[in-house]
């Protein structure tokens, strides 16, 4: 399909490239513990860019029959006659390097493997006056990457993810508890077992609702509370915010700007995780970015047109839908390093991560409502809580409602209280908790 | 196209299937500060058929290459078949209807070239740049979509629909030293090239506001009396009392459907609130949802007490309701779910002037920057917010994020405006996955006596 198109811009461009994907999903659902649905879906894409006369230009289309295909071309030529200027050298050919991303297993199993999977969860998650709901997928895929420059790639995937959220409705109080596995593979009895523990345990605790404290104290993030922490740094640690001239770590590489215990990587190599890659969605070999080490700003993470604009290189953070032009990404963010937060094997992570002890009062943060609203990339937060504990004297003693916590990420990252023993992926990142000394804590 | 779908679900082996087929032709201009981002054309085609048998759950395939009909209908019977179920799934009754629905183009946008739409937006954004050297970075974007839309059922229901749409949106960012704010404009209808022009105005105002917001301080936290403008009223009936109402949250839950239960007072008689999918000329508008069914006025709130619910063909038969025309996908890759359409709070009587006369200390919360629930909490960040002093508006305000418990701040809306508008802007909904589907609000003026404002708390 890519030689196809690349040779249809011959003597029409003097450059271009082209992604191909073709994904196919399966996936069951149970709604208030039932089987309820079962469906598939299958996509396939390719996302054209082309070089004319200097500029670029970009169109994509899933109207893929071979006739449709100088439509295609013709959409880009017309992008491209709009397109700014700019020097884009696409990559040659280049070793690349070798990541698992495709599980066999996975790929063979049956519709009742999926089904089995989520009725083992629906099962021992019941309980009286609550509403399970549980979600397993599969995908299944190929992306292809080519240029006129010669390089060519291409690689199968594998995808399974487990969702479960259990609704606990009490007069006007609404209780909700998700939590999510995603891998490469099937998940194994323990990694359901750890997403079974970690619901069960987070919605035993809430179901007692006490008073917010009050003041500035001592708050940890959980690996799911630390999205309002990570996000302005995620934002700001993008070559497009630097590009832009808006990212505040700009002009601070080499700077200590953390405390001296934090680090932060994009790992696109990890072995077993949905979103690794060896190649990224321009060509460009996958390789780990360090962006904090030790506390000190190392780096940004660019794809080829921002790595042009900027006077750089692309890392091989081009991620590239079938629609639209490619832009910057994240694949596996990993926050401290990956063995520092690990827990003992076998022993059942706890809710705060161990960091509670000594705690004369304090709040566990699982979920903040309307994170990513107003001006997140400046570092300042304040949300109101969607799912938080109350701790005192190291315990927790219940669910707190009506409480909101703010602060500036820049200046509760200079000293971190500690790191747990609860690392685990959420999604595309690894993270322990964090303790973060003086959060304001508010109640209404 | 018709016959090949009608043909298909009559010979499907399921009790009942569904055929949605759509083709797309859409195109998206993006400028960054003086830069042109990109400039692009596509299209998107692509079917999805939803199956249902006695004994059995829903077996649900989408896919992009249409040649592959009735292999797709088998292979949504087979993932029905091995979803077996002793409560069988019920749909409402609804009379099957053949209709041919081509909605006003407003200029039909693929006439129109990429360089013309560049041209467009490049004044627009340019607009935006030209308001003071401190606007240091702008976003604008245009984004416009011609859907050709089929959808069949095995009950007899066949429908060709033609449906625009466009959005244009900008987001200016000024700067003095540390200090960052933005200002957001935003267009979205069910419409085309002809509705889009002469907004030049509205992108100065939003980068007029960026500066201006830069010199006010932020709003003392506290409990204030608030009013919200129209906008901001819009966004928290949809998001803090909407999705509560769409019957999916209560259907399959006794606890849910008991916070929910008709008859419940909600507000004060003087509130009323509805979701309108029939409202002529509006981004949330369609003839038929993705069911099938006709859409209405479905009256959610009257006088304070909860009367109804959005419904699904699925949930309705379950509650032994009727169907509200509410089923809504946001594409050929997507399922219906329960979602809004055009939702609102219902005129009141008075003015602006009315609503603020008596209050001596109070916040005047204008557009919205953003908003979230999570069930009975939420909180909304205004654009922006002037404060109410001695009757009368007073000095600009930021910051101003509204926090609160949904049941006692409908509870405490004690005037509402007779100037009551539909605001229809970009983005949209987000449920399930699909993210964003066109949707619309509308409200006067509402005050709310006693409402947290969020911001500097003296300490």
């Amino acid at each position: 399909m890519i030689e196809t198109v690349l040779a249809r811009l011959s003597r029409r461009a003097q450059a271009g490239d082209v992604l191909f994907r073709r994904v196919e999903q399966t996936g069951v659902s149970f709604e208030a513990g039932r089987l309820k649905a079962a469906g598939a879906s299958e996509e396939t894409g390719v996302n054209l860019r082309v070089v004319r006369d200097g500029r670029i230009g970009v169109a994509g289309t899933t109207a893929l029959a071979p006739e449709n295909l100088d439509t295609l071309v013709a959409r880009a030529l017309a992008s491209a006659e709009l397109g700014e200027p700019l020097a884009l050298d696409f990559p040659p050919p280049l070793p690349l390097p070798d990541v698992p991303t495709h599980a066999p297993g996975a790929e063979a199993a049956p519709l009742d493997r999926l089904v089995g999977i989520g009725r083992e969860l629906v099962e021992r998650l019941a309980r009286e006056g609550c509403q399970v709901n549980v979600s397993v997928g599969r995908s299944v895929g190929e992306t292809a990457v080519g240029n006129t420059a010669g390089a060519a790639a291409a690689y199968h995937f594998t995808g399974v993810s487990v969702g479960a959220e259990v609704t606990r409705i009490g007069g006007d109080d609404v209780l909700m508890v998700y939590d999510s596995w995603s891998g490469t593979d099937l998940p194994t009895a323990a990694d359901l077992d750890a997403l079974w523990s970690s619901v069960a345990a987070r919605l035993d605790l809430a179901l007692r609702v006490v008073e917010p404290p009050e003041g500035a104290l001592p708050v940890v993030f959980t690996p799911a509370g630390l999205a309002a922490i990570l996000l302005p740094l995620e934002q700001a640690l993008s070559g497009k915010a630097v590009l832009q001239g808006i990212s505040p770590l700009a002009r601070r590489v080499g700077e200590a700007v953390f405390d001296r215990r934090f680090s932060l990587a994009d790992d696109p190599l990890v072995p077993g995780r949905p979103d690794s890659r060896p190649v990224d969605d321009e060509g460009v070999p996958s390789r780990r970015v360090t962006l904090v080490e030790a506390g000190v700003v190392r780096g940004f993470v660019y794809d080829l047109e921002t790595a042009a604009r900027a006077g750089t290189r692309s890392t091989g953070h081009g991620h590239r839908g079938v629609f639209g032009k490619p832009g910057v990404g994240y694949t596996n963010l990993i926050v401290g390093e990956e063995a520092a937060g690990q827990r003992e094997p076998g022993q059942a992570p706890r809710l705060g991560g161990g960091l509670l002890e000594g705690m004369d009062e304090g709040l566990v943060v699982d979920d903040l409502i309307g994170v990513g609203q107003g001006n997140v990339i400046g570092g300042a937060f304040s949300q109101p809580v969607g799912l938080a504990y109350r701790v005192q004297r190291g315990e927790i003693t219940g669910r707190v409602k009506d409480a909101a916590v703010s602060g500036n990420v820049y200046e509760l990252l200079r000293r971190i209280g500690g790191f747990g023993t609860d690392g685990r992926w959420q999604g595309s990142r690894w993270a322990p908790s964090l303790l973060l000394e003086g959060v304001s804590v508010a109640r209404r | 196209m018709k016959d090949r779908l009608a043909d298909a679900v009559k010979r499907a082996r399921s009790d009942y299937a569904e055929i949605r087929v759509e083709h797309t032709w859409s195109s998206s201009v993006v400028f960054r500060g003086r830069r042109l981002e990109a400039a692009t054309a596509s299209e998107d085609q692509g079917g999805f058929v939803r199956v249902l048998s006695r004994g059995y759950g829903w077996g649900i395939a989408s896919f992009t290459s249409l040649d592959q009909l009735p292999a797709m209908l088998r292979r949504a019977d087979e993932l029905s078949r091995a979803v077996p179920l002793d409560e069988p799934i019920r749909l409402a009754d609804v009379a099957p209807t053949q209709a041919d629905a081509v909605l006003d183009l407003g200029g039909d946008v693929r006439g129109v070239s990429l360089a013309e739409k560049k041209r467009l937006l490049e004044a627009y954004n340019g607009e935006m740049l030209s308001v003071s050297e401190r606007v240091v970075d702008t976003q604008a974007s245009y984004h416009d979509e011609v859907t050709e839309y089929w959808y069949a059922n095995s009950e007899g229901t066949l429908i060709y629909q033609l449906r625009p749409e466009v959005v244009v949106s900008g987001t200016a960012t000024a700067r003095r030293d540390g200090v960052i704010e933005k200002g957001l404009e935003s267009v979205g209808l069910r419409s085309g090239w002809q509705r889009v022009q002469d907004l030049g105005g509205r992108f100065r105002g939003a980068a007029e506001r960026a500066v201006a917001l830069l010199d006010a301080p932020r709003v003392r936290g506290g409990t204030y009396p608030v009013i919200l403008d129209p906008e901001l009223a819009g966004v928290f009936i949809h998001e803090a009392f909407g999705h509560l109402s769409e019957a999916d949250f209560v259907y399959e839950n006794p606890q849910a459907r008991e916070m929910m239960t008709l008859g419940r007072r909600f507000g004060r008689p003087i509130l009323n609130v509805g979701d309108h999918g029939a409202a002529p000329g509006l981004r949330g508008t369609l003839p038929f949802d993705d069911e099938g069914v006709p859409t209405q006025d479905t009256p959610l709130i009257r006088e304070g007490i909860l009367v109804g619910r959005l419904h699904s063909r699925e949930t309705a038969a379950r509650l032994g309701e009727r169907p509200t025309g509410n089923a809504r996908a946001l594409s050929f890759r997507h399922p219906p779910l329960v979602r809004m359409t055009n939702t609102y709070i219902g005129n009141g009587e008075g003015s602006f002037d009315d609503l603020i006369r008596d209050i001596p200390l109070g916040v005047y919360a204008c557009g919205a920057f953003g908003g979230q629930t999570l069930l009975e909490n939420f909180s909304f960040t205004a654009a922006y917010g002037r404060m109410i002093r001695d009757g009368r508006l007073a000095e600009l305000v930021k910051d101003v994020v509204l926090a609160g418990n949904l049941f006692q701040t409908l509870d405490r809306i004690d005037r509402i405006a007779g100037d009551f508008r539909w605001n229809q802007m970009g983005g949209g909904c987000g449920k399930g996955g699909q993210f964003p589907l066109p949707v619309t609000e509308g409200a006067p003026h509402v005050r709310i006596e006693e409402a947290l404002i969020g911001g500097d708390v003296p300490a």
